[in-house]
Formats: structure tokens, C-alpha cells, sequence
């Protein structure tokens, strides 16, 4: 019952050309957030406005697709004010006609934790973390 | 009583007949006799389902006469469900920009 929802498309993009789209803040801007600063390395910070609001964040992984057909992988955690923190990942898979199957991911696993009054992660409890994939 | 209120939530969670019952009563508010009346389960084992949901606060008891009318607690999966919708949506419009930006 983590909170979670995926998507998954193809666009007619090498997966170099749609990483360029998911990281570059200037094309970020043009369809994820009106503005977008996101620092390219774990740990990086992840600053969006989208409208009035704000978000931000930290980014947890960057993989950019590999020549040899590697997926490129992005994972950055963001929350809005005091909503909870979720986390956001993007993969790019080559498809075999050129182009690129992304798959998206955003889940607030750490919502369930909340909920339930478990210490979050990062405060000495993480068993939870396998049953919680268990019972999505 | 469960060790921790956790395991009792995932517990619940991983029994397809509960998660049946659970959505049964996510739909409308029912007693133990209707929910057995309509799932091909006995009345006791509806009773010893609805009690593990209970126990881990999804469920919700109401004395009804002689009766007990379950209701599914709203906070935790109405959220849910509302942040999926929201969070969903929101994507699907976003990727539909990024995928008119590529064509």
C-alpha cells in the first residue's frame, strides 16, 4: 500500500537526447516546472518552481545512459512545503526502433512509515522497507 | 494484540480475502452477515478477517442494534488515493509535454 504511481512511454528520442530533456535545467523548464536547478550528482540539490509553489529536494541518482546501450537512470526526492517527501525516478531504456522507453516512478514511501508512527529511515529502524515493497 | 502496528497493517494487507473484504467495504459500510452473504466465505472467517483489518486501523466498528456495521477508517487510503490521483495526473500532463517536445 505504498503510495505510488508509474508511467511508462515511448518517445521517438535516442536516450541521450531524452536524457538531455529530463537534466538540463533550460528543457526541464520547458515541461516538468517553470523553473527548475537540479545538481547533477548524488546528494545534489533539486530546486523546482511549478507556478506559486516550490519544491525542493536532494538528488539521489545519476546514471546517464551508456553508448553501449545501458538504461540511464535519475532518481531525485522532492516535497512541497511540509507535504511529505516523495521520490521520483526516471529510466531510459533504448527501444529497438531508436527511440527511448521511459519509465516513471513517483512513490512517498516514507508516508506509510509516517502513517503508522515507525521512526523513518535514517533514525536507526529500516526493517520495514522490504515488507513495504511486499505489500504494494 | 500485534507486536507493532506495522506488521499488523502489512499483515492485513498480504491476504487477498482481506484486501477483497477491505474494498467490499471501502464501497459501502457493511456488517459480518452481508459481507459473508455476498463473498463465497463463512461468516467466522469474514469475523476472524475483519478482526486482523481492525486491529491494524483500517477498519472501523459501529454498533448497529445487534449488529456491528465495519467502515473502512478514511484518513490512511483516502489520502492515498487522493495523492495518486493528484500525482498522476500531474505526470501524465507533464509527459505528454516532454513527449510533444520530442516529436
Amino acid at each position: 500500500m505504498t503510495d505510488r504511481i508509474e508511467r511508462q512511454l515511448m518517445l521517438p528520442a535516442s536516450p541521450p537526447e531524452v536524457w538531455e530533456e529530463i537534466t538540463d535545467p533550460d528543457r526541464l523548464s520547458e515541461w516538468l516546472a517553470d523553473e527548475a536547478v537540479l545538481d547533477l550528482w548524488p546528494g545534489g540539490d533539486a530546486w523546482f518552481r511549478i507556478g506559486d509553489a516550490i519544491r525542493t529536494g536532494w538528488v539521489e541518482e545519476v546514471s546517464p545512459p551508456g553508448a553501449d546501450g545501458e538504461c540511464g537512470q535519475l532518481a531525485f526526492w522532492w516535497a512541497e512545503g511540509d507535504e511529505p517527501t516523495s521520490r521520483v525516478e526516471i529510466v531510459l531504456a533504448p527501444s529497438r526502433a531508436g527511440g527511448t522507453e521511459l519509465r516513471l516512478v513517483e512513490a512517498r514511501p516514507l508516508e506509510v512509515l509516517d502513517l503508522v508512527g515507525i521512526p523513518l529511515p535514517g533514525q536507526g529502524r529500516t526493517r520495514y522497507g522490504p515488507a513495504l515493497v511486499a505489500a504494494a | 494484540m500485534p507486536r507493532h502496528p506495522a506488521d499488523a497493517v502489512f499483515g492485513a494487507l498480504a491476504d487477498p480475502t482481506r484486501r477483497q473484504l477491505l474494498s467490499a467495504i471501502a464501497e459501502e459500510p457493511a456488517t459480518a452477515t452481508e459481507l459473508a452473504s455476498e463473498l463465497p466465505i463463512s461468516r467466522q472467517a469474514v469475523v476472524k478477517h475483519l478482526g486482523a483489518l481492525s486491529e491494524a486501523g483500517l477498519l472501523a466498528r459501529e454498533r448497529v442494534g445487534r449488529d456491528v456495521r465495519y467502515h473502512v477508517t478514511p484518513a490512511p487510503l483516502s489520502d492515498a488515493v487522493s495523492w495518486m490521483a493528484e500525482v498522476g495526473g500531474q505526470w501524465d500532463e507533464r509527459l505528454a509535454a516532454l513527449a510533444r517536445r520530442l516529436a
